[in-house]
């Protein structure tokens, strides 16, 4: 026997698929997150499971993670007290940032206010040069000075970021060894480690974050390490990286600002599966768990991927507004909209909904654990669109009472309105929120939302799918299986990949082949070193090299193909440069000198195919055999209650047909159909609501 | 004719949101293609697409007002002096003529004609600063014969063949001939993406023409703004402004008067000094581009701005005035004068918008062009912009260290010390520069580069060019705020003249100030937690905070005296005190 888990750990939940390679039965569970030590609930969730799957834990081959704790601990201002070392004069680098105001016409723009404040900057005295010259050395009793006061300053992480580094590192690589030995507990993460690259307010903003979520990281990996130890787990443990790509505990401890994205991203690569394996080219992959709403565009069946991007924008989405962050990440959009989003009047005593969670502690006050805020959640369930009997499958029994009284103390009657009409507000102004952000995203990245298909995922996602869809016009939605736990799903699906990349600028005129292929080979070497330990099968080596004309600061990737680099022609590898960049900007220049900047090889294993179960049911058989009964849940049309049809979606059978106003319900999500919509089963399971557009 | 409409709101929204991104793009390929930091890392560009007579349809998020409204004016022009048939498809024009365009020989249009199914469909065009375009640097030259390269409106490819002889002559008359044609070339590739986008748009969505959609977005556009202006009760506002004129030069004087009436604005520079014999006159385009925005911000910032933003809004300006110069005036450092003008229009409207507008801000931070030659021989030139402290307004504190507004960034120092042998010693923000309010300006910053003079320091003389303002007049507050901080400019310590050639050599520390904003509002009225962490984080010292605010915090546990403050806060509130 041989299994996979996938484990995809929220701001209020943890989701754990496991997956039986051999029958691609699928065994799902979800428990609440447990924020002040998260290796809890996997523990738990583990442990479960392998009650219900005897020889699981012995049959377990993989552990893939992945996580929201990292991005959350930035938007929520939740990481570690900070403190940040500069090259004297460069204090202030951090919030002067690029001094662009994201929205010329606005002049009352906001800003988000840096990690780390200024009393927690301090200065080095020390300069390297941008061609790496020395020009005041760092004297190391200067560096340990400035560690103690660090320590004194009560700072948990370091971040050290210094003037040109990437060109010489001795100073940070100095500091470093410093740090370690005046304040072992301190948590440090050098520039040099974190993004070796020009531009002193991306490289220091990026090793920041870095820093802020360092140690609150670290601590929970070795926590969930030796748990999964202790349940004589042997198998090995991956982590979801922000790009697609899946990596070792070590190197996700040293940089945890590149699983900034981890768990929204295995959503992405599993719409982008499902998009592959149903033939639909055009989706819009929609995760809503307990903290935040997270989606992607995939176009033509693929999920746009981005180098830079922003954590916890303060205005409308707007870019700029956020913290910049410089790592390969797939192209997400993320906003505070979730299940614990709490509705509340603000200082203008304006309603508003998010984007502060109430995360799973205290949680919705519905849960019954000490919230006393009234959340999105709460407006679900006075709605009528949860069951408070069947949430979690029933393990969570939900308060209706006193769901009621914090929505009616805390927004209903300071703004002298009625419990069902603040209920369905905030349920609405959640949806719009996320609508607003939708449209940003997809017409920023060319597509059109009328023609997308919305598929919904996370615990939330089915229930606001169609308010979701009615906003953005699109015409259907797909459900995945298990969608509640859809996420964790996801990571069965990403390859195991390493990319070796080294940085050497060349002219191409001049460049050494014979050299180059020496080098690729050398790299390729390393990459396999490190995928062939992690698993088997064939393996696939992709290089590239990037290329600019001289006096560019921006590199385009060429394609390098595969064969002996040594028996390239230079006219030959100067067209594919020329091609590239020609389809990209319309017109070459062959004679403009060039220059190779960095060289990348990609070593890649065969993803393992993962074989989704057909349905049991009998085809063709009527949806009417899963009716569990009627519920009266809320009527966004008739402004009042009307009668739902309640589903088991565990007992519909492949083709069924249903029309709404129906509620089907799973253990870990509750799929929401609008009165002008139909679902249809489709053979494994996926159910596809057709939105009736309304003009 | 009873007009359809041919587009259903939700149809609209998406086809307008997709020309921005498709603008947006185009804007990207200019940072993947460009040569030079001030377009790359500075973003001192614009790019826009506009519709077949000429109308500026969209235009990148991150525009540069004063290009933008001048290009849209310019491309309007060309529309109305040259019919449809003078365009054939792969044509590119090209000018530089400050008249036409952007005010300075500096900023090159490249313009190209965008067409579908053999039509024309509309243009695309873009304004880059090139931070060399030959003559002679700074703001004291008489006439722009000595600016540089003046490029008439011409064909830079004709039906897809490259003037090769355009670009052989532009190469011999500038400093770094690689940025300046590479730079070019990086504006040819943004039309390329932006008209290649636009095509595939209509394709895809089976449009035939963008005539209605134009007039579909730019007659929604008109009606916001006029709503907008139609909550200015009527009348005249009026505002004098003076700008410090360079070195023993007069002050310049501008004058403007706000006509209202209804839906309608008019800006009327009667009574504004003659041009000057120095180089920061202003066209009329230029002029027309700043009061625009300044409109555009106050009233109806959240509309994507286009051709309907600028029709209830008319600017007139005397001829031969220092607002609306003519040729052969000396324009390169038109900023001097242009950027003060939202501001004044501001001002002018401070009485009657006063939760709309701004306080003075630091503005005229500088820009310095540093050329010369390496200790190898290879020539170098950048230029760095700076940013100043914001003014504040009713809302909120002014924002430390913005470009204001032109809306420029920094370029990084890694940058500027990777394209010159300068080394950057400091840039930082510049505590208590921010003047006192109710809300307090923004701040200014402190930058200081020294020229270094090891194995590595450049062949004398190294010439720096500063232009920048607000030495003798401060950025005033507003409703009771307080001026901000001044401007300093030294060289080895000693202040220096702005606006001409400065010789340095290698050793030289150079040290800019900028200015810092306004404050908007009684200073004693301001919520003394909001002192307290303005003297927790530096911006304020705790000298400043008793003087100005009147808040006592203690020193020891960087609390509030209350008892002090109340006491001290009244005393600072009689008059008799002062």
């Amino acid at each position: 026997m041989s299994y996979r888990l996938g484990c995809d750990i929220g701001g209020t939940f943890t989701d754990f698929v496991a997956v039986d390679d051999a029958t691609g039965k699928m065994h799902v569970f979800k428990c609440l997150t447990t924020p002040r030590d998260p290796s809890e609930a996997v523990e738990h969730g583990v442990r479960e499971l392998a009650k219900r799957v005897p020889g699981m834990l012995e049959g377990l081959d993989e552990v893939i993670h992945g996580t929201t704790l990292v991005i959350n601990a930035i938007i929520e201002r939740k990481g570690s007290r900070t403190a940040l070392v500069t090259t004297r004069g460069f204090g202030d680098t951090l919030e002067l940032g690029r001094e662009k105001r994201y929205d010329t016409y606005d002049i009352f723009s906001e800003y988000a206010p840096p990690l780390v404040p200024r009393p927690l900057r301090l200065e080095a005295d020390e300069r390297i040069a941008a061609n790496g010259r020395v020009l005041r050395a760092l004297d190391p009793a200067h560096a340990a000075a400035l560690v103690r006061r660090v320590k004194a300053l009560d700072a948990e992480s370091l971040a050290v970021c210094f003037i040109n580094s990437f060109e010489n590192p001795a100073h940070e690589l100095l500091f470093k060894e410093i740090a370690a030995r005046e304040a072992p507990a301190l948590s440090v993460s050098i520039s040099y480690d974190v993004l070796p690259q020009i531009r002193e307010f991306e490289r220091t903003s990026t090793t920041v974050a870095n820093a802020y979520v360092k140690p609150l990281t670290g601590r929970y990996l070795a926590k969930l390490e030796e748990r999964l130890k202790d349940l004589r787990f042997r198998g090995k443990l991956y982590i979801m990286l922000s790009s697609g790509g899946i990596t070792s505990v070590k190197t996700a401890q040293e940089s945890p600002v590149r699983v900034i994205e981890s768990g929204p991203t295995a959503a992405v690569i599993s719409a982008e599966y499902y998009g592959r394996m149903l033939g639909i080219e055009d989706l819009f992959a929609y995760d809503m768990g307990g903290t935040t709403a997270k989606s992607c565009l995939i176009q033509k069946g693929r999920a746009g991927k981005v180098t830079t991007f922003e954590v916890g924008r303060v205005q409308r989405f707007k870019k700029g507004s956020g913290i910049p962050i410089q790592v390969p990440v797939v192209d997400l959009m993320e906003i505070g909209a979730g299940g614990g989003s709490i509705a509340r009047l603000n200082k203008l005593g304006l309603f508003q909904v998010g984007p502060d969670s109430a995360g799973a502690e205290p949680g919705p006050a519905c849960y019954g654990r000490g919230g006393r805020e009234p959340t999105v959640t709460d407006a679900d369930l006075v709605l009528g669109y949860l069951d408070p009997h069947y949430f979690l499958g029933g393990e969570l029994k939900l308060d209706k009472a006193a769901a009621e009284a914090a929505i009616l103390e805390r927004v209903a009657r300071p703004m002298n309105m009625g419990l069902i009409e603040t209920a369905w507000g905030i349920h609405d102004v959640i949806n719009e929120t996320m609508a607003a952000a939708a449209k940003t995203h997809i017409a920023e990245k060319g597509g059109n939302p009328r023609t997308v298909t919305i598929a919904a995922f996370g615990g939330a996602g089915p229930v606001h799918a169609c308010g979701l869809a009615h906003k953005l016009k699109a015409p259907r939605i797909l459900v995945p299986p298990v969608a509640g736990v859809g996420s964790a799903l996801g990571f069965f699906t990403a390859p195991i990949a390493y990319e070796v990349v080294r940085s050497r600028k060349m002219r191409h005129a001049s460049a050494d082949f014979a050299e180059l292929e020496k080098m690729f080979r050398e790299m390729e070497a390393i990459g396999r070193g490190i995928v062939e330990q992690e698993g088997r099968g064939e393996v696939v080596c992709e290089r590239s090299i990037d290329m600019r004309l001289v006096g560019q600061g921006c590199e385009c990737t060429v394609p390098v193909p595969a064969g002996d680099f040594s028996t390239f022609g230079r006219e030959k590898v100067r067209a594919l440069f020329d091609e590239v960049y020609g389809r990209l900007f319309g017109r070459t220049y062959p004679e403009a000198p060039l220059e190779y900047v960095t060289f990348s090889t990609v070593v890649r294993l065969p993803t393992r195919a993962l074989r989704l179960p057909r349905l049991s049911g009998t085809a063709g058989a009527d949806a009417s055999v899963a009716v569990k009964g009627t519920r009266r849940a809320y009527s966004p049309r008739q402004r009042g209650y009307a009668t739902y049809t309640v589903y088991d979606r565990y007992r519909l059978p492949p083709g069924a047909k249903l029309a709404g106003p129906a509620i089907i319900e799973e253990r870990e999500s509750t799929t929401v159909v609008d009165e002008d919509a139909t679902a249809l089963v489709e053979e494994h399971g996926f159910l596809f609501i057709e939105m009736k557009l309304v003009q | 004719m009873n007009r359809e409409r041919k587009f259903d709101p939700i149809t609209l929204d998406i086809l307008w949101r997709r020309l921005i991104s498709i603008v947006d793009e185009a804007d990207a390929a200019v940072y993947r293609t460009s040569f030079s930091s001030l377009i790359r890392d500075a973003h001192d560009y614009t790019n826009a697409f506009f519709d077949r007579h000429g109308r500026e349809l969209c235009e990148g998020s991150m525009v540069t007002p004063g290009q933008l409204g001048a290009l849209s004016l310019g491309v309007k022009s060309i529309c109305t002096r040259y019919p449809e048939e003078a365009f054939r498809p792969g044509d590119i024009l090209v000018s530089n003529d400050p008249w036409l365009l952007a005010g300075h020989l500096n900023d090159v249009g490249v313009i190209s004609p965008i067409f579908f199914k053999g039509r024309l469909a509309g243009f695309t065009a873009c304004v880059f600063h090139h931070t060399d375009i030959g003559g002679r640097h700074g703001a004291d030259n008489r006439e722009v014969y000595e600016e540089g390269v003046f490029i008439p409106l011409m064909k830079l490819c004709d039906a897809g063949v490259m003037n090769e002889s355009l670009l052989q002559m532009l190469r011999a008359n500038v400093r770094k001939p690689d940025d300046v044609i590479g730079d070019l070339r990086s504006q040819i590739a943004a039309n390329h993406v932006c008209a290649q986008k636009v095509v595939e748009m209509m394709e895809e969505t089976g449009l035939e023409s963008l005539d209605e959609l134009a007039d579909e977005i730019i007659g929604r556009t008109e009606r916001s703004m006029r709503q907008a202006v139609e909550a200015i009760p009527d009348g005249d506002y009026r505002y004098e402004g003076v700008i410090e004129g360079q070195g023993k030069r007069a002050d310049i004087k501008i004058r403007l008067a706000v006509h209202v009436s209804g839906s309608d604005v008019t800006v009327d520079f009667a009574g504004t000094d003659p041009q000057v014999g120095w180089g920061v006159n202003t066209v009329y385009n230029f002029t027309y581009s700043y009061v625009n925005f300044a409109f555009k911000s106050a009233l109806n910032p959240e509309i994507p701005n286009n051709y309907g933003s600028t029709l209830a809004v008319k600017v007139k300006a005397p001829e031969g005035s220092v607002v609306n110069c003519t040729y052969p005036a000396a324009v390169a450092h038109r900023t001097h004068v242009g950027h003060a003008l939202t501001e004044m229009v501001y001002l002018a409207l401070a009485e009657a918008l006063p939760e709309r507008v701004l306080a003075e801000c630091g503005r005229a931070a500088g820009n310095t062009v540093v050329y010369g030659t390496r200790h190898n021989g290879e020539r170098f030139l950048a230029m760095d912009l700076r940013a100043m402290g914001m003014g504040a307004s009713y809302r909120s504190d002014g924002v430390h260290c913005f470009h204001f507004p032109s809306n420029a960034s920094n370029t990084p120092c890694e940058i500027l010390e990777g394209d010159t042998p300068f080394i950057v010693e400091k840039r930082a923000i510049l505590d208590d520069t921010g003047g006192a309010g109710r809300h307090r300006g923004g701040l200014g910053q402190e930058i200081v580069w020294r020229i270094p003079d090891d194995e590595y320091a450049p062949r004398p003389p190294v010439t720096v060019v500063n232009v920048m303002g607000r030495f003798r007049y401060a950025a005033k507050g507003l409703f009771g705020g307080r001026e901000g901080a001044k401007s300093i400019y030294q060289i080895n310590g000693v202040d220096s003249d702005w606006g001409g050639q400065n010789l340095c050599k290698p050793g030289d520390v150079i040290r800019f100030c900028t200015p810092g904003g306004g404050g908007y509002g009684d200073p004693l009225e301001r919520d003394e937690a909001a002192v307290r962490i303005d003297v927790l984080n530096g911006y304020v010292s705790a000298a400043r905070a008793q003087s100005e605010y009147g808040v006592v915090i203690d020193p020891k546990t960087g609390e509030i005296d209350g008892e002090a403050t109340r006491r001290l806060r009244e005393r600072l509130k009689r008059p008799a005190a002062k």
